[in-house]
Order: C-alpha cells, then sequence, then structure tokens
C-alpha cells in the first residue's frame, strides 16, 4: 500500500477511534495540512450522520416540545448573539492569521481550556466585544458619529453628499466610530452580517476604532492606518 | 451503542482538553454532520440549523474540559446541542434579532477546515448513500455496517466476522471510499 493510501486508512481507523496512538499526531497533522483529507473526513462525517440519522420524532423525545414555539424555528431567524459567539471564535482566527496578526485570542482561549480565571476574563472581554458589535448593529444612532474632522481622501474614500457621516468610494461604503476606551481588544478583529463587515481595530494611543459597512478588509485596514 | 465504543473518541478528547486543537478540529468535523442533521430535522430550517450546531461546537470547545466520558461524546454533544436549541428560542438575543435585523444574514466561516454544511445541502439525498451501502460487496458491506450502525468496535467484527482486524480495518476503509466515490458521482 503506498503511503497515501496507509495515510487515508489511518484516518479512517481514527475516525473510528481505532487509531494506534502512537500513529495519531502524524494524521492529525495531515489533516490539518491537506484539504483534501479534511474534505475526506467531512464526507465520513456525512457517511455517518446518513447511516445514523436520526428519528426526528425521537430528537426532543425527553423534553417537553409544547414549550418550544415552532413559528420561531420556520421562521429563518437567527441568532446575533450566538453568530457573534461563533464569529469570536472562528472567523477571528482565520482572519487575523491572513493578516499575520498575533494569536493573543487564540492564546487566551488555550488558557481558558485550563484555568477557570482565564476562562471568566476571556469571557469578560468577549462580553465586552459581544454588546459593542450588538450595538453596531441594532443601533442606528451608535454608528451615527463618524468623526467629521477625518479625512480619508488619500485612501480614496469621500464623504457622502446627502449623509456626511458615510464615507464612499465605487462600491464601497461605510461609517466609523471612535471608542476611547480599549474593549480589551488586542489586535483587528472582524465580524460579518450580512453583506456588511464590523472591523474593531486597537490603534495606537490604546482607542478602538469600528468600522461598519461595505467595505473589504484591505480598504478597512487602509482606513485604519489613516487614522492610525 | 456499544459500551467498547462508547468512548472511541477518547484519545482525541485527551488531546483536545489539553490544548491540542487538530484532534479539537478533527472531533468538530467528525460530529458537525450528526449534529447538523439532529437539529437540521427538527427546525427544518438551514440557518437555524447552522447557527445551533457552530455555536454548539463553540461550547464544547469551551467545555471540554468538563467531559468526563460517561457518555459517548456525540451524546454529550447533543445535549449541548438541544440545551442550546431550547435557550435560543426563549433567549432576549433572539427576539431582538427578530425585530431589528431578521432580514439579514451572518457568514460564517471555519478557520481551517471545509465548512461541511456544503455538503449537507443535499441532506434529502443522504438516503442515496443508504442505498449505495446496500449495495457494496457483501464482506465490505457487513464490516462497514457492524461499525456504523451497530457501532461495534474493530476486535468485534473481527471475532464476528471471523477475520484479522487488519482485515476488518481494511474493509471499512474500502466501504468509506467506495461510498465517497457515490457521493462525488451522484451526490
Amino acid at each position: 500500500m503506498d503511503n497515501n493510501k496507509n495515510l487515508e486508512e489511518n484516518l479512517s481507523a481514527l475516525f473510528d477511534g481505532e487509531l494506534d496512538s502512537s500513529e495519531i499526531q502524524n494524521v492529525l497533522e495531515s489533516v490539518s495540512e491537506r484539504k483534501d483529507l479534511q474534505k475526506k473526513l467531512s464526507n465520513y462525517g456525512l457517511i455517518s450522520s446518513a447511516l445514523n440519522q436520526d428519528n426526528p420524532n425521537e430528537v426532543f423525545v425527553d423534553h417537553n416540545r409544547n414549550k418550544l414555539n415552532y413559528n420561531f424555528w420556520l421562521s429563518n431567524g437567527f441568532t446575533a448573539a450566538a453568530s457573534i459567539l461563533i464569529t469570536l471564535f472562528f472567523i477571528n482566527q482565520a482572519e487575523l492569521s491572513r493578516m499575520g496578526e498575533d494569536y493573543s485570542a487564540k492564546n487566551k482561549l488555550d488558557l481558558a481550556i485550563n484555568s477557570e480565571e482565564a476562562k471568566n476574563i476571556v469571557n469578560m472581554t468577549e462580553n465586552n466585544l459581544v454588546d459593542h458589535v450588538m450595538s453596531v448593529i441594532n443601533n442606528p444612532d451608535f454608528m451615527n458619529t463618524t468623526p467629521y474632522s477625518i479625512d480619508l481622501k488619500n485612501v480614496g474614500f469621500t464623504r457622502q453628499p446627502n449623509n456626511q457621516r458615510i464615507f464612499m468610494r465605487g462600491n464601497e461604503n461605510f461609517t466609523l466610530r471612535i471608542e476611547k476606551k480599549d474593549l480589551g481588544l488586542k489586535k483587528v478583529r472582524n465580524w460579518k452580517h450580512g453583506n456588511k463587515t464590523i472591523y474593531l481595530v486597537p490603534l495606537a494611543d490604546g482607542r478602538v476604532l469600528t468600522i461598519y459597512g461595505n467595505i473589504d478588509t484591505q480598504s478597512a485596514l487602509a482606513v485604519a492606518n489613516t487614522i492610525n | 451503542m456499544n459500551k467498547n465504543v462508547l468512548n472511541e473518541d477518547s484519545l482525541l478528547i485527551n488531546k483536545a482538553q489539553n490544548g491540542d486543537e487538530g484532534a479539537f478540529n478533527f472531533l468538530m468535523t467528525k460530529y458537525y454532520p450528526r449534529v447538523y442533521a439532529s437539529l437540521y430535522s427538527f427546525t427544518k430550517s438551514k440557518e437555524d440549523s447552522e447557527d445551533i450546531a457552530q455555536q454548539t461546537f463553540v461550547k464544547v470547545w469551551q467545555q471540554i474540559n468538563s467531559f468526563r466520558g460517561e457518555s459517548a461524546l456525540f451524546t454529550w454533544i447533543y445535549r449541548i446541542a438541544i440545551n442550546l436549541a431550547k435557550n435560543y428560542v426563549a433567549s432576549s438575543a433572539y427576539k431582538k434579532q427578530k425585530v431589528n435585523i431578521s432580514s439579514d444574514s451572518v457568514e460564517i466561516d471555519f478557520p481551517s477546515y471545509e465548512n461541511p454544511e456544503n455538503s449537507l445541502m443535499h441532506l434529502e439525498s443522504l438516503n442515496g448513500i443508504k442505498s449505495y451501502v446496500n449495495q457494496l460487496p457483501e464482506s465490505l458491506r457487513t464490516a462497514f455496517t457492524l461499525r456504523e450502525v451497530d457501532g461495534k468496535s474493530y476486535e468485534e467484527i473481527a471475532n464476528i466476522t471471523n477475520t484479522p482486524i487488519g482485515t476488518v480495518r481494511s474493509r471499512i476503509f474500502r466501504a468509506r471510499e467506495g461510498v465517497l466515490e457515490y457521493i462525488a458521482k451522484e451526490l
């Protein structure tokens, strides 16, 4: 058997929890590096799901179904807070690793695994950020505070004629806000909301810049650098 | 579930509990489709199922140290998913979201693994997988279904089928490869 087939068979065995402990690390490292193995693993899970598909009637067999409002579930809605929590965890690490930022948030999460105290600290930081992002999304007045003193012409953004709070360049447009408190933020983070993105950027003087709108990462960083 | 494979993930769980993200990602990818499918069977909503499933894994990551191995990992994850689903419906954030930004959506990216949800868009086609498995050669089908459906360990399957464990392992792998080919062609 060639090495690749052997690796794939090891992946299958690890999926079943039947791989020798001495071989696990090699498989994990290979999976983390290879998209084809990730896809294979994902499909193994899919196959397992197909063969073990739960009977819908049994899903809530131990719970009082009458307490749940099924209309909620069928309304295509979602929980912003839940999504934000997910975003804090997933998008942050992906985006920032691409931007070459540090891994402090990731390390915080690692610490949180082993330390209740650290977990509480992380949760406090995350709660602050969740509150902030929720305000950006839910409160139109919150972002209606773009300082008039900021000039972004050097990066191609001008103010929208009918609303001077909004910067625009081609199809991109955004509002911004500057916090005097640091929110516990140590590096650039972003959240996607519909076709808009919320960027939080720690500035050199300890303040935090919020950029919200239809703007890509590179443009947002250019804006942040200008303000910084 | 067979007791011998109750904690089939114990080695990966130990690694995840020690902060090994690769091990956690492996487990996440392994169980995401089942968690998603369970939630989907209840919510009938792709977006809701996706949100709750992913929130579930954040919770699992945060609380993995509290998993004591007294149940199968999937059972533990499933309980978290169900509790989150209940909280989700009752949460004020959900109601707020409904009022203010219900027409919008949140895009969520996984850090390194392909989002299995893409495959799950073809949830209705999963029955095709079951049909395909039934058409596998008898030796592969037996080993594979004993493992996947009956939850038998490789050793138990080896005893049942009177074949070496290495052969069992190989047959299960070949069965999976066959199903993957079917998925690539048909789904």
